[in-house]
């Protein structure tokens, strides 16, 4: 533990991170070990190819979609100030921060709605802000796999679009996505007790 | 203007923020208090299943603290001394609270402050782990004294008494727990061991219910199973292993209870005749194929009701045998009925449980339903395949619940199915009438054909080769869902196999009384063989003649033990069949169309021979049959129990090998109902049917004269009035005579029915109750749900929350939501009247707002709740600026 604390100073910029993210200096210090631990050639930042080698998201259907959304607006560098922002969305939710938070800052990355949001663009490809018909079929395909006949996903998709949709424009909105997800507890599921 | 009602929305807001946080925060509390473990909740909710309840008993406690505080809120109104924590404390200083509230407060804020802590120096307090804090010590003993404050002045506090005693209870609690974290060395110590201990005694529960849910057997396969073939596949399974369960108590009092005893005590084999084989039968007595039939040495073993000696007493023990052996009968069948009977009743009582409307069903399995913490490949493709089960169950179920028909076409169809299938039935009964009385003529006859002794075989199998599928295709024609399809195949099946166990009983009897009728003859013979050999002429008299060797005693037929043979031959035959069935039905099928379709005319695969489905309702009820045969046949062949104990163990195996290597899915796989309650009704149907014969051959058959425990009395049931003649204080006796009195009898019977006939209507109006408060539950949901649509109609929807800084109020809402609040309707009037761009944001807030209100809550439970609200937490301003503004 001791030796570890050491390598704290070694993060750049912890301070500004830890502002954005809330992360405590100990989980950063772990995040910056497994981050280095991903890069295996020490090149500073992360490629796609790192983290398609984590066998858990391997075996994820929706794996390459997770690894798309830590390179945003199709970067292929990932350095380490955007590795936690993404992580930080899986930050279990703090009630005495929302308490006392200054509105003016922007909200937590944690928060319901981010959450949520991030849940929404691994289904929105091509990021409208829409969950259309075709891609929900998309989403079906790599989760069921050849096992359903098209003509079952299809209905599949027909009816989820049926659920959720409210202004009838054949697509899930953001809106409608959290409403259907409005029972669901995101603030638990989509938290990882370790990244306090 | 329009700062103003941001201003005030967000008073809205605050109010509807308090009590979520309320609500999770019992949930935090635990881990709070014992603070070495960091996110409790959270490693709850990695596992969302087990972590569930948890967390629902939390929210249950978080919304009666809500209730207690807003009481509190309302109730107390004098001003108390203030408190200054830190900078956020000054705002709070603004305005003037009751004491109570700074209480709940300050505890509060003990809370949140521990979590800071823990928060920002995780390291240290990892590292760190059970000692206390300068400043936590100082903060606990602040919190103790106010609690012993708390205690003294109780008494004179405006509060009912109920909740007196609860508050008093708590403080009591805590300053107990508490006190001891104060103490300088020795108590700080104690109270680190304690943290210490606590911290263990939940790792080693978490343990422990991991380890007994790797405890229950087969667990893994099951769910293997489930996951490709669906719930209904799942449930045979699930019905195997239980029936294994109950076979294995079964099993343990048989064998605890007279085998062992007899085998350690008894007489041993070759002592008495009815131990000892008969010389007929001597040489051939170890051929296998002799072996096989269960005669020989194994017919004369304790697997067998012939082997047991009527002796009264047993052994150095004195175990009374015959006694043990009546009421390990007896009690073989009231366990079973207990058993079965109480399994229903739990599966009812789960079933109640369940009424979630489910509006969401797609939208949850697309978005929720893959796991993310999967990291193993296994895993991950039985999830792959349960998704693909359960989104295959639902659209069942959906085009089921969508299913717009012709009614009265329907309604034909059914009948007339119903009609086809009724004749089908009859048709097969009379039948197998018509083949019994014919075999009965055949037994008389003299060289008889093969085909002639075994009509009634060939013609029972005959008809279970073909009925069932005769019935599925009929009941094609009825277009039921294929969960109440099942239901009704499983129904049509058992009326046939009953005529199945029919014939087998009626057979069985009429060889029963065949020998009892002999048995008066055979008992003079012996006699007189007896008599003749001690008594013969030609033998030196003065020498005592050495006893006859019990292999030459002439005996009886041993009806009884011939009983037991035939139901062990017909459950090992069962067996087998259904082995060889698999494997040749099954098995060689799958491989022939898996290898042979590389060089084929046709698609093997997709076309004709295919896969074979797994068969789900014969598989059912060959179990539930295959255990009336063991429920009738133990108390004659008390070893039958343990065959079945293997038989139960290598099916289990065996069929989910079977099942995974060479049946495919179901065309529909259908969502099995949680509690097979129709399975267990089925198997309490034909342990009742098991019980008559049983009971009637105790009750009203001699017993042989020359075998088995209860050998020359005059009816099996005579051993009790024995004991009780012997064995109990002779009040006793006259106690149970009485007690066999029919005037006693009648009205006790009586009043049963009477009972039953009360329990019967209680039950009844319970669950019309319940259905009732279902209905008015569903009612208030609705009127929420209506209400919410009216009012995001009522907001602009053009705003899109792509906007960051627009959308954190709605964030912040929506995180929380709680019961409708009044004001924020009429605001969002007000706002719509000021138009869009002005009040995008605030709009949208309250639409988000109205949005997430939790369905659960109903509007009703807190009318006053808008305005009590931000009374409860008013130092929750969002805003660091402006002042908080007591609620008009």
């Amino acid at each position: 533990m001791g030796s570890r604390s050491s390598h704290a100073a070694k993060i750049p910029d912890v301070d500004s991170i830890r502002r954005e993210t809330g992360f405590s200096q100990a989980s950063l210090l772990r995040l910056y070990h497994r981050f280095r631990a991903l890069d295996r050639t020490g090149k500073g930042y992360l490629s796609r190819l790192d983290l398609q080698q984590i066998e858990a998201l391997a075996v994820n259907p929706l794996g390459d979609r997770i690894i798309d959304s830590f390179f945003p607006d199709g970067s292929l560098r990932l350095d380490f100030p955007g590795f936690v922002r993404v992580l930080a969305h899986f930050r279990p939710v703090d009630e005495e921060e929302d308490g006392n938070r200054d509105p003016k800052e922007p909200e937590p990355l944690n928060s319901r709605m981010n959450k949520l949001r991030f849940a929404f663009q691994l289904y929105d490809l091509d990021r409208d802000g829409k969950i259309s018909r075709h891609e929900m079929l998309q989403v079906l395909r790599l989760m069921v796999g050849v096992q359903v006949t098209e003509e079952q996903l299809e209905s599949i998709a027909d009816r989820t679009v049926q659920e959720a949709d409210e202004d009838g424009d054949g697509a899930v909105s953001f809106l409608e996505f959290t409403k259907s997800l409005e029972k669901m507890n995101i603030e638990q599921k989509m938290s990882i007790r370790i990244l306090k | 203007m329009s700062h103003q009602l941001k201003n005030r929305g967000e008073e809205g807001d605050r109010s509807r923020r308090t009590p979520s946080m309320k609500r999770t925060r019992p949930a935090e509390k635990a881990p709070g208090r014992r603070r070495s473990q960091p996110g409790q909740k959270e490693r709850a909710g990695g596992s969302p299943a087990s972590g569930s309840p948890r967390r629902k008993q939390a929210e249950r406690r978080g919304r009666r603290e809500l209730l207690g505080d807003r009481e509190r809120g309302s109730a107390e109104k004098t001003c108390g001394g203030r408190r200054k924590k830190d900078g956020r404390a000054s705002l709070r200083e603004q305005r003037a609270a009751s004491k109570k509230e700074k209480e709940a407060q300050r505890k509060e804020e003990m809370w949140k402050q521990l979590k800071k802590h823990r928060s920002s120096s995780v390291a240290s307090s990892t590292s760190s782990g059970e000692s206390l804090s300068e400043e936590e010590l100082a903060r606990i003993l602040e919190q103790v004294e106010d609690k012993k404050k708390l205690i003294a002045s109780m008494r004179s506090k405006p509060w009912p008494m109920a909740r007196k005693l609860a508050e008093l209870r708590e403080a009591q609690e805590f300053v107990e727990k508490y006190e001891g974290a104060l103490g300088k060395g020795k108590g700080k110590r104690l109270y680190a061991y304690r943290m210490l201990m606590a911290k263990k005694w939940v790792k080693f529960k978490r343990d422990f219910d991991n380890f007994k849910t790797q405890c229950i057997p087969w667990e893994m396969k099951i769910k293997d199973i489930e996951s490709h073939f669906g719930s209904s596949v799942a449930s045979y399974f699930i019905f195997l292993r239980w029936m294994y369960g109950v076979n294995l108590v079964l099993f343990g009092l048989i064998f605890g209870l007279v085998i062992i005893p007899e085998v350690l005590m008894g007489m041993p084999y070759g002592s008495i005749p009815r131990k000892t084989v008969p010389r007929a039968e001597e040489e051939k007595a170890m051929d296998f194929s002799v072996l096989w039939d269960f005669e020989g040495y194994i017919k004369y073993s304790a697997l067998f009701y012939g082997y047991y000696n009527n002796q009264r007493t047993i052994g150095w023990l004195r175990y009374r045998l015959p006694m043990a052996y009546f009421m390990v009968g007896v009690s073989v069948f009231g366990y079973s009925l207990m058993i079965v009977i109480r399994s229903m009743a739990s599966n009812n009582q789960g079933s109640t449980s369940e009424g979630e409307s489910d509006n969401f069903t797609f939208s949850f399995k697309m978005f929720t339903s893959w796991d993310y913490l999967i990291g193993n490949s296994d895993t991950a493709d039985n999830k792959y395949a349960s998704i693909t089960t359960s989104f295959k169950e639902s659209i069942v179920d959906e085009q089921e619940s969508n299913k717009e028909e012709n009614v009265h076409l329907t309604r034909f169809l059914r009948v007339l199915a119903n009609f086809l299938i009724i004749c089908c039935l009859c048709g097969s009964g009379y039948l197998i009438y018509f083949v019994v009385k014919r075999s009965q003529e055949f037994s008389k006859m003299q060289n008889v054909s093969w085909y002639e002794r075994n009509e009634v075989e060939i013609v029972m199998s005959l008809l279970g080769m073909f009925c069932p599928p005769l019935f599925e295709t009929i009941a094609a024609l009825e277009n039921y869902h294929p969960r109440i399809g099942l239901k009704w195949q499983l129904g049509r099946i058992f009326a046939l196999f009953l005529g199945n166990l029919y014939t087998f009983l009626l057979a069985l009897m009429d060889d029963v009384h065949l020998k009892l009728s002999n048995e008066e003859t055979i008992k003079n013979i012996t006699h007189w063989t007896l008599f003749h050999y001690y008594n013969s002429s030609g033998w030196n008299e003065s020498v005592p003649r050495p006893p006859l060797h019990p292999a030459d005693v002439p005996r009886g037929s041993c009806w009884e033990t011939a009983v037991g043979i035939e139901f062990m031959r017909l459950t090992v035959s069962d067996m087998m069949v259904t082995y060889i069935t698999i494997l040749l039905g099954d098995f060689l099928r799958a491989c022939f169309v898996r290898f042979m379709n590389y060089c084929w005319c046709w698609d093997l695969e997709a076309g004709f021979p295919s896969y074979a489905e797994f068969d789900i309702s014969g598989n059912v009820l060959g179990l539930i049959f295959n255990q009336g045969m063991i429920w009738m046949g133990s108390f004659y062949a008390p070893g039958l129990v343990g065959i079945n104990v293997l038989r139960l163990l290598t099916s289990m195996y065996f069929q989910c090998w079977a099942v995974m290597s060479s049946n495919v899915p179901h065309e529909r796989v259908f969502k099995a109902s949680r509690s097979n309650n129709f399975y267990m009704g089925l198997l309490l149907l034909v342990l009742f049917l098991s019980l008559l014969p049983v009971a009637y051959t105790i009750m009203s058959l001699p017993p042989s004269f020359d075998c088995g425990p209860f050998s020359g009395k005059n009816r099996m049931y005579d051993v009790i009035q024995e004991t009780v003649e012997n064995d109990f204080p002779t009040f006793l006796g006259k106690i149970f005579a009485f007690l066999a009195n029919p005037g006693l009898i009648i009205p006790a019977i009586l009043l049963m029915f009477l009972a039953i006939y009360y329990l019967n209507s209680v039950s009844k109006s319970l669950s019309r109750a319940n259905a009732q408060l279902r209905k008015k539950i569903q009612a208030l949901r609705e009127v929420e749900k209506s209400h919410k649509s009216v009012k995001g109609r009522a907001t602009p929807r053009d705003s899109e929350d792509t906007d960051k800084g627009n959308s954190k109020n709605g964030t912040q809402l929506t995180k929380e939501g709680t019961a409708h609040h009044p004001a924020s309707q009429s605001q969002t009037l007000d706002q719509k009247a000021q138009g869009p761009g002005a009040s995008s944001s605030a709009s949208k807030t309250v639409l988000l707002a109205s949005q997430h209100l939790p369905v659960s809550r109903a509007p009703g439970v807190r009318p006053d709740s808008g305005q009590a609200r931000p009374q409860v937490h008013p130092w929750r301003s969002t805003s660091g600026k402006r002042a908080w503004r007591p609620p008009h």
